[in-house]
């Protein structure tokens, strides 16, 4: 395993530890506190009311289109991240790729910038 | 005696005090923000168990062991379940690569005060693990099967996504000055000076930062997922118990790993100007260091809890504004300005005067005719089809 790789190794103890850790507060919690169930505290809680219909109803669809911008955005910052750490370092990108780089990192910003004044002009971020 | 000094093993010991730690430490927070709620409001806040109530941290973990456990019927069990666990897996997860005291980079001997050291993905690690979290809000807003938790798991994943491009974004321009994503290394490009903070260059952006963190952690006036005057508590209406506290612990968790972000990225982690000169690696500056990024932390902590005690809920469209009209362009500008600093090694207080002059911008759109957010977004009659 290369030291790359081993760095990561304390991560995988701590993230068993945590998964112990609640584990143990669920396991525990639900094996020492008391269950006594009636029928209104089995209800949905609804400020005291009947429930009336399923929880589970049809929503908006602008959820959706928040997820699909979200995605857009999203994945234009996962390329942006490799870049910037790697742009002005020592032993990253060669000086004579800095140039282009640069300016195709500032039209790869600049298309998406269209994209995001056409979502505007279109309502995209309208919440109606 | 090799293996007490394996790796593995002080990895071990660590997340151990860490995970012992971090309860504690967010129980306390929760009697600071009750005891901050009532001087706020001129009340006197918790104070029967124990002298000023300072007990009642104790008496409150205890009653979210020993009260009862409703588990209704009409829930989805095992996702019920799993929800909280992994409200406190993702954001104790997150902590991992967050360094908390003095740490070396040019010495890998020396102990590190963080869980892993050397993770070079640092903030990548925090961003990608700390965006797991919305799963449990969503996952135990769906498997309530309570209309309160549905709309509350709703509202909060589109807001947690939303704020999630603000936050990745405004920090893209320190990690395009420090070259980066290792938050050692970040707090080491800093730790050259006072004036070497990145808090200095990108005000914007250390605000946009703080902005889309307040979201992230749904503290007010982003509390929107929870509001309880028209959710009741969203997505954990149907929780009691272990399970809510759960939920409490993984606010408080995110909360602590948001305020040591903002000290680390923007404010210099654990470098006070004059104190830098007490030698490498001795017993007081460790203790030092330790001291300085812990009271920067309880800093904004103690921030975020009187904002939330001064400022109003925003309205679900507003806030959804503020992060793709506002956060968003601000923080492309400041990325930009970061970009033509960096590849014309120009001096970086040029960004400063961007940075200063975004902040000009939304105050004048905000404030003129144009592009107002006060007015509500739904129109209704004639003119209404015309405008759009």
């Amino acid at each position: 395993m290369d030291s790359e790789m081993q760095s990561f190794l304390p991560i995988l103890v701590y993230f068993i530890v945590v998964v112990g850790f609640a584990g143990a507060s669920l396991g525990i919690s639900h094996w020492i506190a008391p269950k006594k169930p009636t029928q209104v505290k089995d209800m949905p809680y609804e400020s005291g009311m009947d429930p009336i219909g399923d929880a589970r109803q049809h929503f908006d669809v602008k959820f959706y289109l928040i997820a699909i911008l979200f995605l857009i955005f999203e994945i234009e910052l996962l390329f942006l991240y490799p870049w910037a750490v790697s742009a002005y370092q020592a032993g990253g990108l060669p000086e004579v790729f800095r140039g282009p780089a640069f300016w195709g990192v500032l039209l790869f910003l600049a298309l998406l910038t269209i994209g995001y004044v056409y979502e505007w002009r279109k309502g995209g971020f309208k919440w109606r | 005696m090799a293996i007490f000094s394996h790796p593995m093993f002080i990895a071990f010991v660590v997340s151990v005090l860490v995970i012992a730690a971090i309860p504690g430490i967010c129980s306390y927070l929760i009697f600071a923000e009750r005891k901050i709620a009532a001087w706020v409001q001129d009340r006197i806040g918790p104070n029967r168990v124990g002298p000023w109530g300072l007990f009642q941290p104790i008496a409150d973990g205890l009653k979210f062991l020993f009260k009862e456990q409703v588990v209704p019927n009409h829930v989805n069990k095992v996702i019920y379940f799993l929800a909280p666990a992994i409200a406190v897996l993702t954001t104790l997860l997150a902590f991992a690569v967050v360094p908390f005291g003095s740490t070396n980079t040019q010495n890998p001997e020396e102990f590190q005060w963080m869980i892993a050291p050397g993770v070079d993905i640092g903030i990548l690690f925090i961003f990608a693990v700390g965006s797991l979290a919305v799963y449990a809000i969503i996952l135990g807003g769906w498997a309530s099967n309570n209309k309160y938790s549905f709309l509350g798991a709703l509202r909060s994943s589109a807001q947690v996504i939303s704020y999630e491009i603000p936050l990745g974004m405004s920090i893209l321009g320190v990690v395009l000055l420090t070259g980066s994503l290792n938050l050692e290394r970040i707090i080491e490009h800093q730790a050259q000076g006072f004036f070497h903070w990145n808090v200095w260059y990108q005000p914007m952006a250390f605000l946009i930062f703080w902005l889309a963190a307040l979201a992230e952690t749904n503290r007010l006036p982003f509390d929107l997922p929870e509001c309880e005057q028209e959710l009741i508590g969203g997505f954990h209406t149907e929780y009691s118990a272990m399970k809510f506290g759960m939920f409490f612990l993984g606010e408080y968790t995110h909360m602590i790993t948001v305020s040591f972000l903002l000290s680390i990225l923007f404010l210099g982690g654990w470098h006070f100007p004059g104190l830098t000169t007490l030698g490498p690696n001795t017993a007081g500056s460790v203790a030092l260091k330790f001291i300085v990024l812990f009271g920067k932390m309880s800093l904004f902590i103690l921030l975020i809890m009187m904002i939330r005690w001064t400022l109003p809920r925003f309205r679900f469209d507003q806030l959804m504004g503020l992060a793709w009209k506002v956060l968003i362009p601000l923080a492309l500008v400041n990325l930009v300005a970061a970009m033509f600093v960096k590849h014309y090694d120009a001096s970086p207080w040029w960004l400063t005067l961007v940075n200063v002059g975004l902040f000009f911008v939304p105050a004048w759109w905000a404030s003129g005719p144009i592009g107002s957010m006060r007015r509500p977004v739904r129109e209704v009659g004639v003119g209404a089809a015309a405008r759009v």
